[in-house]
C-alpha cells in the first residue's frame, strides 16, 4: 500500500461516524480533564481506560489519543492561566505564558499555545507519514551512551534558561538532579534516600512536585496579592486576538519547534521534554530579544507547544512500528491495543493497515476538533480569571490533592506535595527557577542509568562515548554549548 | 536596603543539604569507581557539587544589597494545613467532609473575613468535586466515611 | 460556635466509620458491601487487565460491586501493603504477581508485612513462562548451542532483564547456574528497554515474555531458542521447552504467576467461596481465550496450591538471590 493509498484508507477509516463521535468526545473530555491541576494526559487516560474495554479498537484508541492532545492542552491552559503545570512540558509553557496571563493577555497566550499545537501537531503527523521508518530505525540504533550524551546535552542547553544568576540556575539542575535519585537504584537494586518508605521506592512523585513546586507556591504566594490587585480588567475581544506582530514572530519558533519535536519524540523516553526545553533554549538563543524571555515572549509558547505536540504525535513511531512503547502513556495506549487482540510491532502496518492508516488520519481529525472546539472557549478560560482569587484557590487546593491522588492512588503523595510546596514558596521568594528543577528531576535518572549502562555495556571503557557517532556528536555538540559563549566572552573582554 | 538575606540563606541551606546528601550516600552506599559505579557515585558527586554552587551563591549575596520579599506566613500554614488535612482525611473520612473542611481552613487567611461566604463556597466546592471527581471520572474514594 | 460543631459532627462522623468498619463480616451472608480488589500495578498493565476480567464476574456471583483499585509501586508490593491495610473491613482482596510473595521480603528491607504470616492464600489465577530470545543475527539457533557458545566465553554474552532482582533477571541466573555458564547482566528498566536493546546490538539476550518477543519473531529480527515453563505454551507452540536440554535438569521451571489474596485471618468460609468462585470464572472457555491473548494461562487450583507455590517459589529464588549476592 503506498503512503497515499494509505492515506486514503485511513480518512474512509477515521471519517466513519462512530469513529468522529469519540474523536470529538475524547479531545473534549481531554480538555476538560487537562484543566484540572495534576491531571495531565497519564491519569486521564488511565480514568478512561477501563471504559475501552467496552467499545472497538478503533474507537478505543481514537478516543484515547484525543484524550491525549486534549489533556495536553488542557495543562496547557491551567499553565498559562494559574501556573499549574503537572508535567515538565507544561511547566516550560508557565515560563511565558503566566507573565503574559498577569499582563491581561492571557488571550493571546492561550491562542498561541492553540495555534502552535495544532501547528505542531499537523507537522507531527506529516513527519510519522513520510519518516516512520527511518525514525524507527534511529530509535533502535540509540543506544544507552548515545542516549547518555544527548541527556547531558539537553540539560547544558536548557539550564541557562532560569535565572540571571548562572549559579542558581545550575544549583536548581543540580537538586533536581539529586530528588531524581530518590528511589531503588536500578543497576544494584538498592533504595536510595527512601528511608524505609516503600512509597518512595519508584522515586518522587513527578506531578506531586510539579503541584507543589509551582501550584501550591503560586497559591500562596499569591492570596495576599491577588486581592491587592482586584480581577484584571474585562478584555474586549482585540485582546483574545494576537496582533499581526504576535503572528510574525511564532512562526519560525513553530517550525524549528516541530522539527526538534518531531526528531527527539520518536526516541523512546524523554523525547518531549528534551524537545520542549530545547526549543525555549534555542528561540532565546536565536531570538533578538532575548531579555523579554521569561517576561511574555509569544516565542517561549510557540517553540515548545509545536515541539511537545509534534514529539507527542512521532511518540507514536516506536510504539506503533516497533511494539515498544517510549514511555508509560504510550504503554497504556499499548495495552488498550493489546486488550484488543492487537499485537503492535514491525507486522502492524501490513497486518492492520487499517488501523494504522485510520489512527493517522483520526490524529489529524482529533486535532482539528481540538482547535475548533478551543477556540470559541478561549475566552471562557480568559473570564475565569474575573473569578476573585480568594474563591479559586481553595478550590485549587482541593483539586491538586486529588490530581496528585489520581496518578497512584497514594495519600503520602499529598503530603509530599505540602512538603514540597513549602519548598517551593521558599524557592520563589529568592527567584530560583522550579522549571530548571523540575528538568533535572526527569533527566537525572535517564542520564544516571544510562551512563552506567554504557559503562557496563564497554566493560568499563569511556570511550564507548567516543567510539559510537550518535553519541560523539552529542558530546561535540554539549562541549560547543559550553566553549563558544566562553570563547565569545574572552574576545568581548579583549576588543 | 539590606543584604541579600534570601541568596545568602539559601546559598547556605543548599551548601549544607549537598554535603549532607554525599555525607549520606558516602556512608550507606557503595560508591564504587568510574567504570563500574555503585549506587553512592552519583549522589555523592551531586552533593558536592551542589555544596559549592551553594557557596558560590552564599557568598557574593554578602556584599549584595536587596529588599527581602515578605513572607506569607499565615498564607502557607493555611495552605499546607489544608492540603495536609485533605491528604489525611481524603480516605478516612471520604471527600465530601475533606473537602469541605479543607475549603474552610484555606479560606480562612483569604483577605475578606466573614463566615457566610466561606460556608457557600465550601458548599460549592464540595458539590464540584462529587460531581467531577467522583460523578464523572468515578474514581474509587469514599463520598462520605459510612459509603465504602 | 460553628467551629466547635464542626469539630463535633467530625467526630461523631468517625466513631460512625470506624464501627462500621470494625464490624466482622459473617460469612454466610458475605460479602455485604462492595468488594476492594487491590493490584499493585497501573491501569492497563498485564495485573490490572487480570484483575479487571476477573472483577466482572466476580461481581456479578457475589452480588456486589467489585472495585478494583490501582495502588501501583515496588513492583507491586504497594498494592499487596494496601490491602493489609484496609484489614479489618473484611471486604479487602487482592491480586498480585510472584514478587511480592516469594522474592520481596529478601529485596526490600522494610517491607512491612511476611506473606507467610499474613497473606492467606485464595487461588492461583494463570502463569506466564518467558522465553530466551536473542537476536535473529547471533549464532546459536538453540538452547544447547547458547549453552555451548557461553561456556566456550564465559562471563561475555550480556542478557538485559528489567532490573536487579526481577523475575527476568533471577530467570536468567537461574538458567544460567542450571546450565553451568556465566552471563553478563545488563539492568534495563522495561521490557520495551531490553527488546530495543537486543533489536539494536547493545545486548546479546535476554529472558522476556512471549507476548513481547513474538511480534519481532514473525518480523524476522528476533529468534526464541527456549521457553521456561514445563511443557510447550500455547500462544508459541513451536519454542521448545528448556527443561531436560542443553544440560538443564527435566525439572527446569521458572513461571510468573497472578495469584488472588486476602488479609490473613480472614474467615475461611470466605476464602473458600472466593476460591469457588475464581474456579467458575477460569474454567469460562472466553476468560482463558482473553487471557492466553495477554500471554496467559489460566491455572485452577485450590488455596493450598497456591501456598504451596508460594513455599517452593520462595525457596527457589531464594538460593538465586543467595548466588547473586554473593557475586556482587
Amino acid at each position: 500500500m503506498t503512503t497515499l493509498e494509505g492515506l486514503a484508507h485511513g480518512l474512509s477509516v477515521a471519517l466513519q461516524p462512530s469513529i468522529l463521535i469519540y474523536s470529538l468526545f475524547g479531545a473534549l473530555l481531554g480538555t476538560f480533564v487537562g484543566v484540572l491541576p495534576g491531571i495531565g494526559a497519564m491519569a486521564a487516560i488511565t480514568l478512561l481506560l477501563p471504559i475501552t474495554y467496552y467499545i472497538s479498537s478503533e474507537a478505543a484508541l481514537v478516543m484515547l489519543a484525543g484524550v491525549y492532545y486534549g489533556a495536553q492542552y488542557g495543562g496547557s491552559v491551567a499553565s498559562i492561566l494559574l501556573r499549574l503545570p503537572g508535567t515538565p512540558q507544561s511547566a516550560v509553557t508557565t515560563l511565558d505564558g503566566y507573565p503574559l496571563a498577569q499582563q491581561g493577555r492571557a488571550g493571546v497566550a492561550l491562542f498561541t499555545a492553540m495555534i502552535s499545537s495544532f501547528a505542531g501537531s499537523l507537522l507531527g503527523i506529516a513527519i510519522l507519514v513520510l519518516m516512520a521508518g527511518w525514525l524507527a530505525s534511529i530509535a533502535t540504533q540509540f543506544g544507552a551512551a548515545d542516549y547518555a550524551a544527548m541527556m547531558v546535552m539537553g540539560l547544558v542547553a536548557a539550564s541557562t534558561i532560569g535565572s540571571r544568576q548562572p549559579a542558581k540556575s545550575l544549583a536548581m539542575v543540580v537538586v533536581g538532579l539529586i530528588l531524581g535519585t530518590v528511589g531503588t537504584d536500578v543497576n544494584s537494586g538498592a533504595p536510595r534516600f527512601t528511608f524505609g518508605q516503600t512509597q518512595l521506592l519508584d522515586g518522587i512523585n513527578l506531578v506531586a512536585l510539579a503541584m507543589g513546586l509551582f501550584g501550591v507556591a503560586e497559591v500562596i504566594a499569591n492570596i495576599r496579592k491577588a486581592d491587592r490587585h482586584g480581577p484584571p480588567n474585562r478584555v474586549g475581544l482585540r485582546e483574545l486576538i494576537p496582533a499581526r506582530d504576535d503572528l510574525r514572530r511564532i512562526c519560525a519558533p513553530i517550525l524549528r519547534g516541530t522539527t526538534l519535536g518531531g526528531f527527539f519524540g520518536a526516541l523512546p523516553g524523554t523525547g518531549s521534554t528534551i524537545s520542549s526545553f530545547l526549543s525555549y533554549a534555542l528561540e532565546r538563543r536565536v531570538s533578538r530579544r532575548p531579555q523579554k524571555f521569561g517576561h511574555g515572549a509569544v516565542e517561549g509558547i510557540a517553540g515548545p507547544e509545536s515541539a511537545n505536540n509534534s514529539a507527542a504525535i512521532t511518540a507514536f513511531v516506536p510504539t506503533l512500528t516497533l511494539g515498544i512503547p517510549g514511555d508509560p502513556i504510550m504503554a497504556l495506549m499499548l495495552g488498550a491495543l493489546v486488550i484488543h487482540g492487537i499485537q503492535p510491532g514491525p507486522m502492524m502496518l501490513e497486518a492492520r493497515p487499517d488501523m494504522f492508516w485510520g489512527l493517522v488520519v483520526s490524529f489529524g481529525i482529533g486535532n482539528l476538533f481540538l482547535l475548533i472546539l478551543n477556540l470559541p472557549l478561549i475566552g471562557i478560560w480568559v473570564s475565569m480569571l474575573r473569578i476573585p482569587f480568594r474563591w479559586l484557590y481553595p478550590a485549587i487546593i482541593v483539586f491538586i490533592c486529588l490530581g496528585v491522588y489520581s496518578v497512584r492512588g497514594a495519600s503520602f503523595d499529598i503530603v509530599m506535595v505540602a512538603a514540597v510546596g513549602a519548598i517551593g514558596y521558599a524557592l520563589a521568594l529568592a527567584a530560583f527557577s522550579p522549571a530548571l528543577l523540575l528538568l533535572g528531576f526527569v533527566l537525572g535518572p535517564l542520564i544516571e542509568t544510562n551512563l552506567r549502562r554504557a559503562l557496563l555495556v564497554s566493560r568499563g571503557d569511556p570511550m564507548i562515548f567516543l567510539e559510537r557517532p550518535i553519541a560523539c556528536g552529542f558530546v561535540i555538540a554539549t562541549l560547543a554549548l559550553i566553549l563558544l559563549p566562553l570563547a565569545r566572552r574572552i574576545r568581548q573582554g579583549r576588543g | 536596603m539590606q543584604r541579600d538575606y534570601h541568596d545568602l540563606l539559601w546559598g547556605g541551606i543548599l551548601a549544607l543539604f549537598g554535603l549532607g546528601v554525599a555525607g549520606y550516600a558516602a556512608q550507606s552506599y557503595d560508591f564504587g569507581d568510574l567504570r563500574r559505579m555503585g549506587p553512592g557515585f552519583f549522589p555523592v558527586i551531586l552533593g558536592l557539587i551542589l555544596a559549592v554552587l551553594g557557596i558560590v551563591i552564599a557568598i557574593p549575596a554578602w556584599w549584595r544589597q536587596a529588599q527581602p520579599e515578605p513572607i506569607a506566613w499565615r498564607e502557607g500554614v493555611a495552605v499546607l494545613a489544608a492540603l495536609l488535612f485533605f491528604g489525611f482525611s481524603m480516605t478516612r473520612l471520604g471527600i465530601a467532609p475533606a473537602t469541605f473542611v479543607a475549603v474552610l481552613i484555606a479560606s480562612s487567611v483569604a483577605a475578606r473575613r466573614g463566615l457566610v461566604w466561606r460556608l457557600m463556597l465550601a458548599v460549592v466546592v464540595t458539590a464540584l468535586t462529587w460531581a467531577i471527581f467522583l460523578g464523572a471520572l468515578d474514581m474509587p474514594i469514599p463520598l462520605f466515611p459510612w459509603s465504602r | 460556635m460553628t467551629r466547635m460543631t464542626t469539630r463535633r459532627s467530625l467526630l461523631a462522623a468517625s466513631t460512625l466509620a470506624f464501627g462500621l468498619t470494625a464490624l466482622p463480616a459473617l460469612a454466610q451472608d458475605w460479602p455485604t458491601a462492595p468488594v476492594h480488589l487491590f493490584v499493585g500495578f497501573p491501569a492497563g498493565s498485564s495485573p490490572d487487565t487480570i484483575a479487571r476480567l476477573v472483577a466482572e464476574p466476580l461481581a456479578e456471583a457475589l452480588g456486589q460491586p467489585v472495585v478494583v483499585e490501582n495502588k501501583p509501586g515496588a513492583g507491586g508490593v504497594i498494592g499487596v501493603q494496601q490491602m493489609l491495610a484496609q484489614k479489618g473491613d473484611g471486604h479487602s482482596i487482592g491480586i498480585t504477581i510472584n514478587g511480592p510473595l516469594t522474592t520481596a521480603p529478601r529485596l526490600i528491607p522494610e517491607l512491612g508485612y511476611d506473606p507467610q504470616a499474613d497473606i492467606a492464600p485464595v487461588g492461583l489465577i494463570a502463569t506466564s513462562p518467558l522465553v530466551l530470545a536473542v537476536s535473529a543475527d547471533f549464532a546459536a539457533q538453540d538452547a544447547a548451542a547458547f549453552v555451548a557458545d557461553a561456556s566456550a566465553r564465559p562471563g561475555e554474552i550480556s542478557y538485559g532483564s528489567v532490573g536487579q532482582g526481577s523475575g527476568a533477571h533471577l530467570t536468567a541466573e537461574l538458567f544460567a547456574g542450571e546450565a553451568g555458564v556465566e552471563l553478563y547482566h545488563i539492568p534495563y528498566k522495561s521490557y520495551a528497554e531490553v527488546t530495543t536493546a537486543i533489536l539494536g546490538g547493545e545486548i546479546d539476550a535476554g529472558f522476556m515474555a512471549p507476548s513481547g518477543a513474538l511480534p519481532h519473531v514473525e518480523a524476522g529480527t528476533m529468534k526464541m531458542l527456549g521457553i521456561t515453563s514445563a511443557t510447550p505454551f500455547a500462544q508459541v507452540p513451536d519454542v521448545p521447552v528448556l527443561a531436560g536440554q542443553a544440560g538443564l535438569p527435566d525439572d527446569f521451571r521458572a513461571e510468573l504467576w497472578n495469584a488472588m489474596i486476602a488479609p490473613a485471618g480472614t474467615d475461611a468460609a470466605v476464602i473458600e467461596r472466593l476460591n469457588g468462585e475464581l474456579q467458575t470464572i477460569l474454567a469460562d472457555p472466553e476468560i482463558q481465550q482473553k487471557l492466553l491473548a495477554i500471554g496467559w494461562q489460566v491455572q485452577p487450583g485450590a488455596p493450598a496450591d497456591l501456598a504451596d507455590r508460594i513455599a517452593a517459589d520462595t525457596e527457589m529464588w531464594g538460593a538465586v538471590i543467595d548466588k547473586t549476592e554473593a557475586q556482587q
